[in-house]
């Protein structure tokens, strides 16, 4: 396949000769893990909430197909697309954000969900993806877009608004944690845009400073905090039964199919999945699974450093990060490094909106990290020519 | 396919581009910025800054790998062990100090094994399997069921498969397989069966020592005898526990018991093997009795340690303790006299079944000798109510006998309080109060080893093998280092007395000194026991000089009193029978319904072991003419039961020596009163009934109540 010959001007030939193949093979593998994980981690939970052992497996195997035939066409737009896209979407979810304030399944505590004939979906899951490549459109567009003459295009203050929005939302849900992610998201994007470093250090000021003020207006994040800083105080089965899994399974592990800690880990499928895979697959197989998400965000940050384009620096980067803080919170907490959070998995953990949203992350990354061919001062002019017509990609201009 | 290609055009186009300039490359649209330069400038700040965020993604993800490897390998947390119990089985730990070698514990039991004296193994745990399967991994249920059957023949084939479909994670398949069973079920390689190692139980010896050694419930915790008592120090110290029994005399004992048992037809019966000098418990038996591996099965009334448990009234047993009492209190002595007259109290008369045949005043030795009852109720008024109780409070009357057995319980005492003249009177000859058979036998037992009061034990003194063998190989034959040149009493008569040591009234040789409490130049008339043999440890009770004039009136009852059928030649036994009326439904007493026990102690010149015998209810038989008495019952067994014992413990009837031992140990029927001295007897009886009756008259409602209690408590003891 990767030798496809370069005169193969097909749409799917393309693709696969501009697709960024090594981050492509990366969600092919995480997807993968995804598969074997379940079949460990899921039966007992399903056992344990009164469901057929297998429930779980066959939605996670139809979420998958969806999801890794979301990533190929998502991958195949061009970047105009990718921007109309996360602007239709990014209303959508936002307007789904806000009707789970009115029309919301209570769950544990939290309104996130909106309950749909087959599964409930989680809109905020999306608003991440989409408002990351928003801010990188905004961000871009100031700097060259010039309305009413002479004023500048005010792309920072609507991010802002936008971002005051979101915020206020995910406060009303409330979700804590994404709201946490979206915020560094986007404090990363400003800081790649350029963000002088005085407020950059106000930013990590305020982040801190927000942070404690969770700390004091949110009951259950004190004790998520408090049950992390003393680790002899208070209830922690979870994370002990998690970090037994860890200890249990060693260097190798203790063999598909063979955990025993795993069945009593409270959300084995979902929350707590990597302790599965230190269970039964130990030390080296976890370091490979962490190695996966490291490449495709230093990778994706390395193409992006052969990048001119603002807009794509800044959305990718955004869209990247997003992705990566989420499998950093997942690992650490589920290793005792952060307070608890809930978060899942990137395409491991089990859950549509899930794996819907970084699936929908993933693609766009793809996207917009896909080699640029016609992007090409020469190419353009050869392509003013008539010559090059077929190579173009897309409508760029 | 790759001839074909065409010319890298990517690379290839920069080196041809007409106009060169490479600002443009990033700005494809719109590019309205005034200042290429600045624009040039802010991308590269952008590269820059890319790379920031990447190596704080690097930072972050090495943070995860640095904690995950901590985790798993560096520093990893153990799971508990109920959480793998089925992944990982106990690995034998090693025994490196050797404590384990030459038993028979195995290295994965964990409750250690009782042992008799001599090694032999009374109690032990063999490892077994518990088998259960965790349905929601069984492939074929049914296949599993038939397959199990194969190694299980007793399995429930349909009732299996069913429950192996049921949808749990956990089925018992069955209980207690062998570890053959074990292995062959493992063979079968059927997924979802595992297996719970456990131990079980064992009495090989089955009813040998029953009572002694209890019972171990489904988790291995003691629920009777020393399994409860020691069931800590069982489960956590693994070297073997030895008891002090024997086994060889326990079943002996009880053989000979179950025999005389049957022969009276007594509806239960005790006896006790005990060492006088160390308490040490040689056997203890109680019929009827029960498998020992079955003992949750085993009826109410078998469990029942009549040795310990039973309460029972001691009858003329208890004389001796009067007589020691008055003895030791220096109120009586030897040639002292007392009436045998009934003595009418209120309703009740105080008489002797036989006493046609008595003097109307019998000297002390002739009191225990011939068991008058009234004439121990007259010591005892001698002695008083507050001095007796003094005296049964020192002898351990009044509290749970010592003993390695959680069944050992209160005896039934009348209250205090009430303590009348009637009870003086009853206690003095063992009505009214209801002791242990163990309780009797401690207390005969520190007449006889210098005077020492002995705690009774279930544990060998010595606990190693090696030197316990030594021990017991010391003194093969106690008889044979028989009465030193000290024994004071009969030296003179040591010519004179042939064969019977009978009837000789040696009244004015016989005045030792050891008889005054005072007496200054007693001639060391200790026990003669051999140097091998431990000393008593106890708190003192009677002087050596009384135990060794009790230990010749305890030899009296055997040669001249009611025991004479339990003598066995060259074992020189003492003893004191007893026989208490049974206290029927209506609280009178029965004619002919006996507690007929023997307290026997052997061999009487060096005394070594008490032997105690019990039946209860025994009935008369053509041999014992119509009687029921202990003297036609439980003294004969006792004889039965020495002359098996005695060699199995190392003592060996000393037949050419008997006239010589015989002969010290002799003591008058009634000896004459030393000169200068005024004897208890006609015209000089301060707790004369007639004048005790008259004090009793103004006590009347007193002693009423107390008769009440006392009948109260021998209700009790018939119910015990």
């Amino acid at each position: 396949m990767a030798g496809l010959s370069r005169v193969d001007t097909s749409r799917i030939g393309r693709w696969w000769r501009n697709i960024d193949r090594v981050t492509l093979s990366c969600v092919g593998i995480l997807i993968a893990l995804g598969y074997i994980l379940m079949l460990a981690a899921s039966p007992a939970v399903a056992v344990r909430i009164g469901a057929s052992r297998e429930m779980f497996i066959l939605k996670q195997v139809v979420f998958l197909l969806l999801a890794g035939g979301v990533v190929l066409v998502v991958s195949s737009l061009s970047r105009q697309a990718v921007q109309r896209l996360a602007l239709i979407g990014g209303i959508l979810a936002l307007g789904a954000t806000f009707l789970t304030l009115v029309h919301g399944v209570e769950i544990k505590g939290a309104r996130r969900w909106i309950a749909l004939p087959l599964m409930s979906v989680q809109p905020s899951e999306f608003l991440k993806p989409f408002f990351a490549v928003m801010t990188g459109w905004l961000l871009a567009e100031r700097r060259r877009r010039v309305i009413f003459g002479s004023i500048r295009f005010p792309g920072m203050l609507i991010a802002f608004a936008c971002f005051a929005l979101i915020l206020l939302l995910l406060k009303a849900q409330p979700d804590i944690g994404m709201l946490s992610v979206i915020t560094m998201v986007f404090f990363i994007q400003l800081f790649v845009d350029g963000l002088p470093l005085l407020f950059v250090g106000a930013g990590v000021g305020a982040m801190i400073a927000a942070f404690a003020g969770a700390y004091v207006a949110f009951p259950h994040v004190r004790s998520r905090v408090e049950r992390f800083l003393h680790p002899n105080v208070g209830d922690h089965y979870q994370i002990d039964t998690a970090l037994r899994a860890f200890g249990n399974g060693g260097l190798t592990g203790r063999g598909p199919g063979e955990g025993r800690v795993k069945d009593l880990l409270p959300d084995a499928h979902a929350d707590f999945v990597f302790a599965v895979a230190g269970e039964e697959y130990g030390l080296i197989i976890c370091l490979g699974i962490i190695l996966v998400f490291l490449v495709i965000v230093i990778r994706t940050l390395l193409k992006l450093m052969r990048e001119s384009d603002p807009f794509v620096i800044t959305a990718a980067t955004g869209l990247v990060a997003g992705f990566g803080l989420q499998a950093f919170i997942n690992m650490g907490s589920t290793l005792h490094l952060i307070p608890t959070k809930g978060m899942t998995l990137p395409l491991i953990s089990y859950g549509g909106s899930s794996a819907i949203s970084i699936a929908l992350t993933l693609g766009m990354v793809l996207a917009l990290t896909r080699h640029q061919v016609s992007a090409s001062p020469i190419s353009a002019q050869y392509a003013t020519g008539g010559h090059w017509t077929s190579l173009r990609e897309g409508p760029i201009s | 396919m790759a001839g074909n290609r065409p010319p890298h055009n990517d690379r290839t186009r920069p080196t041809r581009s007409p106009t060169g300039n490479g600002q443009d490359r990033g700005g494809p649209v719109r590019q309205e910025d005034r200042s290429p330069k600045r624009a040039r400038a802010s991308l590269d700040q952008m590269h820059t800054r890319l790379l920031g965020v990447g190596l704080g993604f690097f930072g972050l993800f090495g943070a995860v790998a640095l904690k995950l490897a901590f985790a798993t390998v560096i520093m990893p947390m153990e799971p508990e062990k109920r959480q793998i119990a089925s992944q990982v089985p106990d690995i034998p730990k090693s025994d490196p100090k050797g404590q384990l070698t030459g038993d028979f514990a195995l290295p994965d039991i964990h409750r250690a094994t009782i042992i008799d004296r001599n090694g032999q193994t009374l109690a032990l745990s063999l490892p077994v399997a518990q088998v259960y399967a965790n349905p929601m991994e069984l492939i074929d249920p049914a296949e599993a069921a038939r397959k199990l059957k194969t190694v299980l023949p007793d399995l429930d084939e349909a009732e299996t498969a069913r429950r192996l479909s049921l949808r749990k994670q956990f089925v018992y398949i069955a209980r207690d397989i062998s570890p053959v069973q074990e292995i062959a079920i493992n063979n079968l390689g059927i997924p979802g069966i595992y297996f719970e190692a456990s131990e079980r139980r064992h009495y090989p010896l089955g009813r040998t020592a029953a009572h002694i050694l209890g019972g171990v419930d489904i988790d291995d915790h003691g629920i009777a005898g020393v399994e409860r008592h020691f069931n800590t120090r069982l489960n956590t110290d693994r070297t073997p526990l030895r008891l002090s029994l024997d086994v060889r005399v326990q079943a002996v004992t009880r053989d000979v018991l179950q025999t005389a048992k049957d022969e009276f037809q007594a509806i239960g019966a005790a006896a006790i093997v005990m060492d006088v000098n160390t308490g040490e418990i040689i056997a203890m038996v109680s019929l009827p009795d029960y498998d020992a591996n079955a003992f949750g099965k085993a009826p109410a009334d078998s469990r029942f340690n009549r040795a310990v448990t039973g309460m029972y009234e001691p009858g003329s047993t208890f004389k001796l303790q009067t007589a020691a009492m008055a003895i030791q209190y220096g109120i009586a002595h030897i040639w002292d006299r007392f009436s045998t007259i009934p003595i009418h109290i209120g309703r009740f008369t105080i008489s002797d079944i036989k006493s046609d045949h008595f003097a109307p005043w019998l000297a002390l030795p002739d009191v225990l000798a011939k068991s008058s009852n009234p004439a121990a109720a007259h010591i005892a008024l001698d002695v008083g109510a507050k001095k007796q109780q003094d005296w049964l409070r020192l002898m351990g009357f009044f509290d749970r006998v010592p003993i390695e057995l959680p069944e050992a319980s209160r005896p039934i005492v009348p209250s205090l309080r009430n303590w009348g003249l009637s009870t003086v009177m009853t206690v003095g000859f063992g009505h009214g109060v209801a002791e242990p058979p163990l309780s009797i036998v401690r207390g005969t037992a520190a007449f006889v080893n210098g005077g020492i009061l002995i705690k009774p034990t279930l544990l060998a003194r010595i606990q190693d093998d090696n030197s316990a063998q030594e021990a017991d190989g010391a003194n093969p034959d106690g008889t044979n280092t028989e009465t030193g040149p000290g024994s004071g009493i009969g030296q003179g008569m040591k010519d004179g007395a042939t064969g019977s040591a009978g009837k000789i009234d040696a009244s004015g040789a016989v005045v030792p000194t050891a008889f005054r409490p005072s007496g200054g130049s007693a001639t060391g008339s200790a026990p003669s026991a051999s140097p091998a043999l431990p000393r008593p440890e106890g708190i003192r009770v009677v002087s050596e000089e009384n135990s060794a004039l009790l230990r010749k009136m305890l030899r009296l009852d055997v040669t001249q009193g009611t025991a004479r059928s339990a003598e066995v030649p060259g074992y020189f036994v003492g003893g004191k029978t007893g026989t208490a009326e049974k206290v029927g439904p209506n609280g009178r007493y029965l004619k002919h319904v006996n507690i007929s026990a023997f307290t026997s102690i052997f061999p009487m010149n060096a005394p070594r072991y008490a032997v105690y015998v019990m039946l209860d209810s025994p009935h008369p038989t053509p041999k014992t003419h119509g009687f029921v008495t202990s003297g036609w019952n439980a003294a004969p067994t006792t004889g039965k039961l020495i002359a098996r014992i005695g060699p199995m413990l190392g003592l060996f009837p000393d037949i050419k020596n008997a006239a010589r031992i015989d002969a010290e140990m002799a003591i008058p029927l009634e000896p004459g009163i030393p000169p200068g001295r005024r004897a208890l007897g006609p015209g000089n009886d301060p707790g004369d009934p007639r004048i005790a009756a008259r004090r009793e008259k103004a006590e009347k409602a007193a002693s009423k109540a107390a008769e009440k209690a006392a009948r109260a408590a021998r209700r009790h003891s018939e119910r015990g």
